[in-house]
């Protein structure tokens, strides 16, 4: 485009800084805004599927490798936090750090698949790992109840500010806020991954493995580092999860979550990290604002999906630069 | 007693064992001429199976006649994927996308389902489950003679459509190189259609044999499928011997995990199985002998 400004990067990043407060202010207003206990609660799921999106994101958008088993680092998240709460007492950010450690952990085993697989196999591996953890949640009952659930799983415990009167996370408001601040973190975390000479190598193997390897890049190296990361991440998700629902059963770690969590990001526009934030509130709010349609909610998921990958592979991000692009070819013919 | 307890599981195994192989073979068809994953192939199988119970009990059918029904749902569904999916997507070029495709595909048409069909279990009862035949101390109800009976035929079929018909030999050599096949003048488009049909068909049919077996929900094709995709693994992507192996195997391993250890566990045999295979001998069971057996 003719039009194009030079952008030097002391402005893109000053702009990405005002992204960043635009963003802040809008996750604290809100709530605010949306006072009813039911939007609170699809602002805090929003929150949890962001967290969820772009840990997938980052393993099948920026290394490439096709994950179909983000629901078992979800879940794995989600249990072993809960349960180090529930049966041994553990301080609640303890076991948070702990189920982010233990699903970061899944992650670079699950890797050591991808490490010599790729592409379908690659997406089975996965998908198998994703049904074997499930299957271990329903059946290992003395451990996590299986299909009867854990229930009364508690709030995160109270921060006591001094001179301010203590944040109560069985307050829903300070529960999204808690939520969507580390959302925030992650993404800006993410963000600065993505663009460091880190994000290069993974982009490098995604693209061309071989030619990447031959530049002295390690390939499996990332492979094991992404997975990592986003596990990491989709386990945070799951800690948040099981305290903000109370209740944990293995159902909500079955296999067809993960093809929920591709929905988002598929949907939002996979390789860039803003667009899987927008597939999953989109994905999370649209079933919502469609309640009438009631039963199919899944549907609707399903439909955007192949619909995405069919007309628009690039998802909201590539529809938003079409849109971007027209209007500013607007505004040029216009100017003359 | 124990031997009587085994022979019993290999029967149950054999018969579960020979549904999975209908599965399976349609999974390793397309792999094998279109190199991609057909996801809603198991809604292919529940969708077959929804199709038979309606005939036989809306419209008074039987039941050998509901599985061609069957057959025919699945091919019909078969042509709408390669319309909708696969044709357009093939251009593209991309591994993935068809992938994800249809699982955008398999998501919309197992919850369709379920707002049509309900979540309650539909009863399948057929003629032929309450015939019971008696050998030796063990047990199969005709159903299971039916099915053992109906695959192997299909099969058979199948495999001599490969081996010794033109359109079989065309379809393998698209297969083996899609470009040089289509110098020699054979439309690789027209092919891949037929192997989508086919191996949907396949699911179909396999729908009306499972559905009697297994609970029939909007989800019954899941469970299956997540068995067939590691059945094709387990006996090497797009090798036919391979997947009629594993696929007996799986239905082995099955029964005797219900029978000996616990019938949670059959998911996590199967596919801690499918983990080794892959970390061991990822071209499958038998690639080695592949080139004996051609």
């Amino acid at each position: 485009m003719s039009d194009a400004v030079a952008v030097g990067p002391a402005y893109r990043s000053s702009r990405r800084r005002l992204a960043f407060l635009f963003a802040a202010l809008v996750i604290a207003v809100l709530p605010l805004l949306l006072t009813s206990g039911y939007w609170r609660t699809n602002l805090t799921l929003c929150a949890i599927n962001v967290l969820l999106a772009i840990g997938l994101d980052f393993i099948l958008g920026y290394a490439g490798q096709l994950n179909l088993g983000q629901s078992a680092f979800y879940g794995l998240g989600a249990y072993v936090s809960t349960l180090l709460i529930t049966k041994f007492g553990v301080h609640f950010w303890a076991a948070f750090a702990a189920g982010v450690a233990f699903a970061g952990l899944a992650g670079m085993i699950l890797s050591l698949f991808a490490v010599r697989l790729r592409g379908h196999y690659l997406a089975i591996a996965s998908l198998g790992f994703a049904v074997i953890v499930h299957q271990i949640l329903l059946n290992w009952i003395s451990l996590t109840q299986g299909p009867l659930g854990i229930y009364g799983i508690p709030p995160p415990p109270a921060i006591a500010i001094p001179g301010l009167p203590p944040i109560e996370f069985s307050n829903q408001v300070a529960l999204f806020y808690l939520v969507s601040a580390f959302a925030l973190l992650a993404y800006l975390l993410l963000d600065q991954l993505v663009r460091s000479p880190i994000g290069e190598a993974l982009t490098a193997v995604r693209e061309d493995e071989i030619s990447a390897q031959s530049l002295g890049i390690n390939a499996n190296a990332w492979k094991v580092f992404a997975f990592g990361v986003g596990a990491a991440v989709g386990g945070a998700a799951g800690c948040f999860y099981a305290t903000f629902v109370g209740t944990l059963v293995p159902d909500a770690f079955f296999i067809t979550e993960s093809f929920t969590i591709l929905a988002m990001v598929i949907v939002g526009g996979m390789g860039t990290l803003i667009g899987p934030v927008f597939g999953a509130i989109l994905l999370t709010l649209l079933p919502e604002l469609l309640r009438d349609i009631g039963d199919l909610r899944l549907v609707v998921y399903g439909l955007a999906l192949t619909l995405v990958v069919l007309f628009m592979p690039g998802g909201l991000v590539q529809g938003w630069e079409l849109l971007r692009r027209k209007f500013a070819g607007a505004r040029v013919a216009g100017g003359r | 007693m124990t031997a009587t307890i085994v022979a019993q599981q290999i029967i149950n195994g054999v018969v579960l064992g020979s549904l999975y192989v209908l599965v399976a073979l349609g999974l390793t068809l397309i792999y094998g001429v279109l190199v991609q994953i057909n996801f809603a192939h198991a809604d292919f199988v529940t969708l077959g199976a929804f199709a038979a119970y309606f005939f036989m009990h809306l419209l008074g059918g039987s039941y050998l006649a509901s599985i061609a029904v069957a057959l025919l749902v699945g091919a019909l569904l078969g042509v709408a994927i390669n319309l909708a999916i696969f044709a357009p997507l093939r251009h593209k070029g991309s591994e993935l996308l068809p992938l994800i495709a249809t699982i955008g595909v398999s998501t919309m048409m197992q919850n369709a389902m379920l707002a049509v069909f309900g979540p309650v279990p539909y009863a399948f009862e057929t003629p032929y489950s309450q015939r019971v035949f008696r050998v030796a101390g063990t047990f199969f109800t005709e159903q299971s003679v039916i099915i053992v009976l109906v695959s192997i035929a299909t099969i058979a079929l199948l495999y001599a459509f490969m081996k010794f018909t033109f359109l079989g030999k065309a379809l393998r050599a698209v297969a083996q190189d899609r470009e040089t096949a289509g110098l020699m003048g054979i439309n690789p488009n027209y092919l891949i259609m037929l192997t989508i049909v086919l191996s949907s068909a396949l699911a179909g049919m396999a729908g009306a044999m499972l559905a009697p077996v297994l609970v029939l929900t909007p989800f019954a094709g899941t469970s299956v499928i997540v068995k067939a995709f590691a059945i094709v693994i387990i006996g090497g992507f797009g090798n036919v011997e391979g997947t009629i192996l594993a696929g007996l195997l799986v239905g082995l391993i099955e029964s005797f995990t219900t029978q000996y250890l616990d019938p949670g566990l059959i998911d996590i045999v199967v596919f801690g199985l499918l983990l080794l295979m892959l970390v061991f001998r990822p071209t499958g069971l038998i690639s080695e002998r592949r080139e004996e057996n051609v």
